[in-house]
């Protein structure tokens, strides 16, 4: 009797949700992606965290979402532009974190443990809160999950101001990719 | 009995680490990375160094000139581009976020420079900043007249202290005491020079600054003047562009320290610039 419960166990909790964590010991990236008529650059970083949590086997049932990125680290490749991006654009000595808070508003699974799910919520830029709607997987990893998205911003949608000096032009659209993993918080 | 025990245990553990209900979220902030202090914008100003690096693995390349003709020969001489001119070609890299190594060649005497520069200080505040940065210098004076190359008095060495501050992220100073042994390489015994270097940069928009820098001989070897140089810097993503009129056209370090031909005036004013790019 008890090991068909233990085993009755297993199979559901499986599929039980939680309270997931970035997983800081994986290789994860966040990118700013600029295309620009003279000078394409990307903006590099790992250093993104938060959490998201839902209950049950239903991604979408009571679920929700934190995740930010430290814009001090983020690596264009140059120093300079580096500090220009720190100290003109993101002033980052204000507003150190770029976040996106929200919930999964839809699921489906599209493969063995991946799922293709929608996320709405808002995203906090350079003092501006906007909403935002994306698509991204979630895909099972190891002890945890794996998941990607991508999404563009408009600049002057955050007051971010677009340089115009010769040698110097930033694409007015900012493309974000984002892909990182999560574990279980109690195993971390 | 042992076998329901155990089975009893992973239930419970199953029942307190999977959430099974609803639980209080566990994440909470961490801290948020913090930069090097960064005060002056480039690693230049005009011929002196600021206490700037880069950051680790850029590199920089320089081209700049001094134009011999002054500036009020005015069209005849293109207000002196018309040249000749004393060239540097100058290649900097960052092995480190404190460090950088740079190797520069002049056309005046093929001199040839490695410098070494080490940020060895900073104290971070909103009201006095401040940075310090060791600049090391070997220079070979690679063809000099009636001189054998390898000839030792061909060799000078300099050692800076640089101390640079930024108020109101405006407003750069800049301190550079300098030492130059063998200032001047043509005389019978060797001799050496003391300068103290100063500089200040106004960053008047974002991309847009001001500068004026001055080298007096405090003690030891000097050329006829003090130098003094005066101009202005236009950045962008990877780029300086400096634009400036001095009275010495002397260009890499250890020419530079020896002083001025001719005293700063409307008179003797040569125009010079820098381009910088950094990969």
């Amino acid at each position: 009797m008890f090991r068909s419960i233990l085993i009755l166990l297993l199979v559901i909790t499986n599929l039980f949700g939680g309270e997931y964590q970035v997983d800081k010991s994986q290789k994860n990236i966040v990118k700013f992606i600029s295309h620009a008529p003279l000078d394409n650059f990307e903006g590099v970083t790992d250093k993104i965290d938060g959490y998201i949590y839902w209950e049950g086997t239903d991604l979408t049932k009571t679920s929700e979402m934190y995740f930010e990125v430290d814009l001090n680290s983020i690596d264009t490749g140059i120093g300079l532009r580096n500090r220009h991006m720190r100290e003109h654009y993101l002033e980052t000595d204000k507003y150190p974190l770029t976040y996106f808070k929200g919930k999964i508003i839809s699921s489906e699974v599209t493969g063995e443990g991946i799922f293709s799910v929608q996320a709405e919520g808002t995203i906090f830029i350079h003092g501006v809160e906007k909403p935002l709607l994306t698509t991204g997987t979630i895909e099972k990893e190891n002890d945890g999950y794996n998941i990607r998205t991508k999404f563009v911003v408009k600049l002057s949608d955050f007051k971010i101001e677009i340089p115009s000096i010769m040698f110097y032009k930033i694409n007015e659209n900012m493309d974000l990719q984002l892909d990182f993993f999560i574990k279980n918080a109690a195993d971390k | 009995m042992p076998g329901k025990l155990i089975y009893c245990a992973l239930l419970a553990n199953f029942l307190c680490i999977h959430s099974v209900w609803p639980q209080k979220i566990s994440w909470s902030h961490s801290e948020t990375s913090s930069s090097e202090l960064e005060l002056f914008h480039s690693i230049h100003v005009i011929s002196l160094p600021t206490a700037e690096t880069l950051q680790k693995g850029d590199v920089e390349f320089e081209i700049s000139h001094r134009f011999t003709p002054p500036v009020k020969k005015g069209y005849d001489a293109f207000w002196g581009l018309d040249g000749p001119a004393n060239i540097r070609f100058g290649l900097s890299y960052a092995p480190s976020n404190r460090m950088i190594i740079c190797l520069g060649r002049s056309n005046v005497t093929n001199n040839l420079d490695l410098q070494v520069r080490y940020k060895a200080f900073q104290l971070q505040n909103d009201v006095f900043p401040l940075l310090a940065t060791i600049n090391l210098n070997a220079a070979w004076n690679s063809s000099v007249d009636d001189r054998p190359n390898g000839d030792a008095r061909n060799f000078q060495y300099a050692a800076q202290v640089i101390l640079n501050t930024l108020l109101f992220k405006k407003l750069g100073f800049g301190f550079v005491p300098s030492y130059l042994y063998n200032s001047d390489i043509f005389t019978e015994d060797i001799k050496y020079s003391i300068t103290m270097g100063s500089y200040v940069q106004y960053y008047i928009a974002r991309f847009w600054s001001v500068m004026l820098e001055w080298n007096p001989t405090f003690y030891g070897w000097r050329n006829r003047y003090n130098a003094l140089s005066m101009g202005l810097e236009i950045e962008t993503g990877g780029h300086f562009f400096k634009v400036f009129v001095t009275n010495n056209i002397n260009i890499n370090l250890s020419q530079y320290l020896t002083g001025a031909d001719k005293k700063f005036g409307a008179n003797s004013l040569r125009l010079g610039f820098m381009i910088t790019r950094l990969f």
